[in-house]
């Protein structure tokens, strides 16, 4: 009965290390081609679930089935996400991570409170089935929570893929590594920083979309709230380093949900948080090689 | 190459530094320094003089700034040591180093860009009152007081080094070869017992090259020490009185440049190799 | 006598909550002004002060309704006033050398991100906490000095010059501090952390020091703030306070104490003055002649009748000031250009 509860917590918190590893494999990516840490980041989420309730509720004009919607809103926020890169960072990209750093969290102002005013903060909530939670294997689960595990390890896959497989990852690890090396290679790197940041905002709205299916209902602060989640697991993992942020979510999907069950439910951005500082704490520098 | 790994703690010259006849400020014993499986250092030994020019010539890659590193408590080193006065220093932290009388450059200067030149010298002058906060509140007499000594000496190193002119301009809008100049400035108010010197004259206009090493020389004839590392094999013939070549991280020969220059395993490796 | 009302009511509280803003804005400034530190968690040191004045001064529960506090002191007022502050400071410098231990070994993006977590995780505790904080009920009894001896109007403005003598105090501090090798030393480690070391100087120690005072300083604006308002509830302290401070700050000028409370007034009174849209809205609607009354809502129809409308374009335009000012003028109004420009890129 004990283990059985162990059991079940640690599957919760796998389910919800899906969500933090989406969200924390699209930050880190674009940490790994732009160098700075996106506070922006956060609204990603918000407004992929937004933009899904909006969508599946006649948006267009016509009600579309919620798989769809879901698929549209995450394209739709890839493009934002370029478009706030075009905007808002890319004037001062050479000025270091510094001014980045800080005209992000003006950027998290804007779009949140953007929503904000046009939505109100009343809470909505995407039109998903209660469902009853059935036996997989002895652990209790919903189909959603499947699904939500499901959606988790397909991205990762095609992150797997994208980066180890096609022409774009191989430009993406090359602008990582070494900026103007990759420009000096032909390398488009512009081009890949559009395509980084639409990967990296439309990641971000899947996350935020799923959150939304596992923990209805949401206001518009509900992406910057849980921007801790995501951050704890992408420092974890080493900044910009995409499988170690996977590796990272999990950890902190699992710490939250057992430190919830097992000693208080009020402190679950904490129980993410204390691990990344005891990390830390040992590697001050990060899970990150020594300079050379 | 048969470095003798063995030395006795007083540290007396190793092979190819036979001509040592001062006292060694500066030893560097067996030094090693992995990153990986990469090995930096693989045992570096040599000692420097008190108030000597000492060169540090090897070619790209030869660990040269790695070995800098471990002097100076950057890195710590795998193994060998590191005595000045026949003090361990190797395994301290940089700050520690550095107020035991080690003054370093670096390879690309790392001024304060934002803070005047002025600034910049003034913050290196060791054990100011006014640096702890309380004192800086409360014990305005004694900061008058210790500041105008400061200045003053900033004003004449500045004057030595011909930046006075410069004195409160900002750092960033300085020539790499100011930036340089201001750097062994900022060291010389630390008065520290050795200077350590990171291609002092890399990338520096030819005048500006040969007025600093002028100063260099007339800081060695009041008795400062100086190890330098430089690619340039005339200016090391030319300044040093002794010469460190290391190659794939061990020291290859040491001594006078007449004599090191005649070096057969030095020409082979260095002089010869073309890549100066 | 009567109350102050309409303008002079609205200016005496922007001046005093423009005080407690330039203060926390101060602080900060010490933090990524001089020190080049990225403090994104600053609103804890502000709520660690307030709390810790709310503690020292509150009455017993017994006296209070909704109370679950199980600490309190109930220092008597007005003589514990300055006991209070300077407990404000106390623990808002002790928050901030906790917060200090742990992260300032760390690099600019991880530093960011733990003092921004450290401050949710704190904000965590004061919700849950009740026995010490009573919860997200909140302290609402905390005393304000004076006021029983004094008209509301008085007492109102005798605050508002307390406030601002305090900022000067402040100020003054800070002034000498920062034109002291104190200050050099602060602004050595901002610029280049390796350098510093190599000249001997202990960067961590010094980063520690500049965290604490600048956390003293944002745990004595809480300690005004509690007194002023009466009352420390948790939903005062959220992030948007670290980054309203760093709007301030920003647009003053990092590294400017003048700045820093020019900036921190600038932003208070416009949060403040966009309470009265509304009311010059519906003056001007109510002037126009009747053929015209038609014009402004169909101009403004398109806007989305909700009454967090204003509030949330609030702070778009406090977000649209960050990026303008860090795009177009780092150095803010008051900081030295040549100083700031290349703030944050290493040499």
């Amino acid at each position: 009965m004990v283990l059985d509860n162990l059991i079940q917590t640690f599957v919760f918190g796998i389910v919800e290390g899906s969500v933090i590893a989406v969200g924390a494999v699209g930050l880190t990516l674009s940490y790994g081609v732009t160098r700075f840490i996106n506070f922006a980041y956060g609204e990603f989420l918000t407004y992929g679930a937004y933009l899904a309730v909006f969508i599946a509720g006649g948006l267009f004009g016509v009600s579309l089935p919620l798989p769809v919607a879901i698929a549209v809103a995450v394209l739709l926020v890839g493009l934002l996400g370029v478009a706030v890169s075009r905007v808002f960072f890319e004037p001062i990209s050479h000025r270091g991570a510094l001014p980045l750093l800080i005209t992000s969290i003006g950027v998290s102002f804007i779009l949140r409170n953007l929503l904000q005013g046009w939505v109100g903060v009343d809470a909505r909530q995407l039109p998903v089935p209660l469902l009853r939670r059935k036996d997989y294997f002895g652990v209790q689960l919903t189909e959603l929570e499947v699904a939500v595990i499901v959606v988790g390890v397909v991205t990762m896959l095609l992150v797997h893929l994208l980066l180890q497989r096609t022409m774009l990852g191989k430009r993406m690890r090359a602008t990582s590594g070494n900026r103007s090396l990759a420009e000096v290679a032909g390398i488009d790197t512009q081009r890949v920083v559009r395509q980084t940041w639409f990967i990296s905002a439309a990641a971000g709205a899947l996350s935020g979309v799923l959150y939304a299916i596992l923990f209805a209902p949401f206001r518009p602060g509900v992406g910057f709230a849980y921007l801790i989640v995501i951050f704890a697991a992408t420092l974890l993992g080493g900044i910009g380093r995409p499988y170690g942020a996977m590796l990272g979510a999990f950890i902190i999907g699992i710490a939250m949900n057992l430190g919830s069950a097992y000693l208080s439910a009020n402190y679950t951005r904490a129980y993410a948080f204390v691990i990344l500082v005891a990390v830390l704490l040992v590697r001050p520098e990060g899970i990150r090689g020594g300079e050379f | 190459m048969s470095t003798d790994q063995q030395r006795s703690t007083d540290g007396s010259a190793s092979d190819g530094s036979a001509t040592d006849d001062g006292t060694d400020l500066l030893e560097v014993d067996s030094v090693v320094k992995h990153f990986g499986g990469l090995v930096a250092n693989d045992g570096v030994t040599f000692d420097v003089e008190e108030a000597s020019i000492t060169g540090l010539i090897g070619p790209n890659g030869a660990g040269k700034s790695t070995l800098f590193n471990c002097i100076t408590g950057v890195y710590t080193p795998d193994d060998g040591a590191v005595r000045l006065d026949g003090e361990p220093i190797h395994g301290l932290s940089p700050t520690k180093v550095a107020k035991r009388g080690v003054g370093r450059t670096f390879q690309t200067p790392k001024t304060f860009r934002g803070m005047t030149v002025r600034e910049n010298m003034a913050f290196a002058a060791r054990e100011q009152t006014g640096e702890r906060a309380l004192g800086a509140l409360f014990r305005p007499g004694t900061i008058r007081e210790e500041e105008g000594d400061i200045q003053a000496t900033v004003d004449e190193t500045l004057e030595f080094l011909k930046l006075d002119h410069l004195a409160d301009e900002y750092a960033s809008g300085l020539s790499g070869g100011q930036r340089k100049l201001l750097e062994l400035g900022r060291v010389l108010m630390m008065d520290p017992r050795i200077i350590l010197l990171d291609e002092p004259v890399a990338g520096v206009n030819p005048s500006l090259t040969n007025e600093l090493l002028a100063r260099l020389e007339e800081l060695n004839d009041r008795g400062r020490t100086i190890l330098f590392i430089e690619h340039d094999m005339d200016v090391v013939m030319e300044h040093c009185d002794r010469v460190v070549v290391m190659h794939d991280g061990r020291t290859l020969a040491v001594g006078p440049p007449e004599i090191v220059q005649q070096d057969e395993r030095v020409v082979e490796a260095y002089l010869g190799g073309g890549d100066r | 006598m009567a109350l102050l009302t309409g303008w002079a009511a609205f200016l005496v509280s922007v001046g005093t909550i423009g005080c407690i803003y330039g203060l926390l804005t101060l602080g900060l400034n010490v933090h990524y002004g001089y020190t080049g530190l990225l403090n994104f968690g600053h609103v804890a040191f502000f709520a660690a002060g307030a709390y810790a004045s709310a503690i020292v001064t509150m009455p017993p529960p017994s006296e209070v309704t909704n109370a679950s506090y199980q600490i309190w002191f109930n220092l008597p007022m007005p003589y514990a006033f300055p006991v209070s502050l300077a407990a404000a400071a106390v623990v808002g410098g002790a928050l901030a050398f906790l917060i200090g231990l742990t992260s300032v070994r760390l690099g600019t993006h991880y530093l960011a991100i733990a003092t921004f977590a450290l401050a949710g995780v704190f904000s965590d505790v004061l919700v849950n906490e009740a026995w010490l904080t009573n919860g997200s009920f909140g302290m609402n009894s905390v005393p304000k000095p004076g006021r029983a001896m004094l008209s509301a109007d008085v007492w109102q403005l005798s605050y508002l010059l307390f406030a601002a003598g305090s900022l000067l105090a402040v100020y003054l501090l800070l002034e000498r501090l920062m034109n002291a090798p104190f200050g050099r030393l602060l602004k050595g480690v901002r610029e280049s952390e390796a350098a510093a070391k190599t000249l001997g100087k202990d960067t961590n120690v010094v980063k520690l020091k500049s965290f604490v005072i600048g956390g003293m300083v944002a745990g004595f604006a809480g300690g005004v703030y509690a007194h002023y308002l009466g009352s420390v509830v948790t939903a005062q302290f959220i992030p948007a306070v670290t980054f309203t401070v760093y709007a301030g700050m920003l647009l003053g000028g990092a590294a400017s104490n003048t700045g820093a409370v020019v900036g921190a007034f600038t932003v208070v009174a416009f949060r403040e003055s966009t309470r009265f849209i509304t009311t010059v809205y519906n003056w001007i609607q109510s002037t126009l002649p009747d053929a015209l009354s038609g014009v402004l809502p169909t101009v403004f129809s398109p806007l989305p009748n909700n009454p967090s409308f204003i509030p949330s374009m609030r702070f778009v335009v406090i977000g649209v000031l960050f990026v303008l000012v860090i795009r177009y003028r780092p150095e803010g109004l008051f900081g030295d250009p040549s100083e700031i420009q290349a703030l944050g890129e290493e040499d």
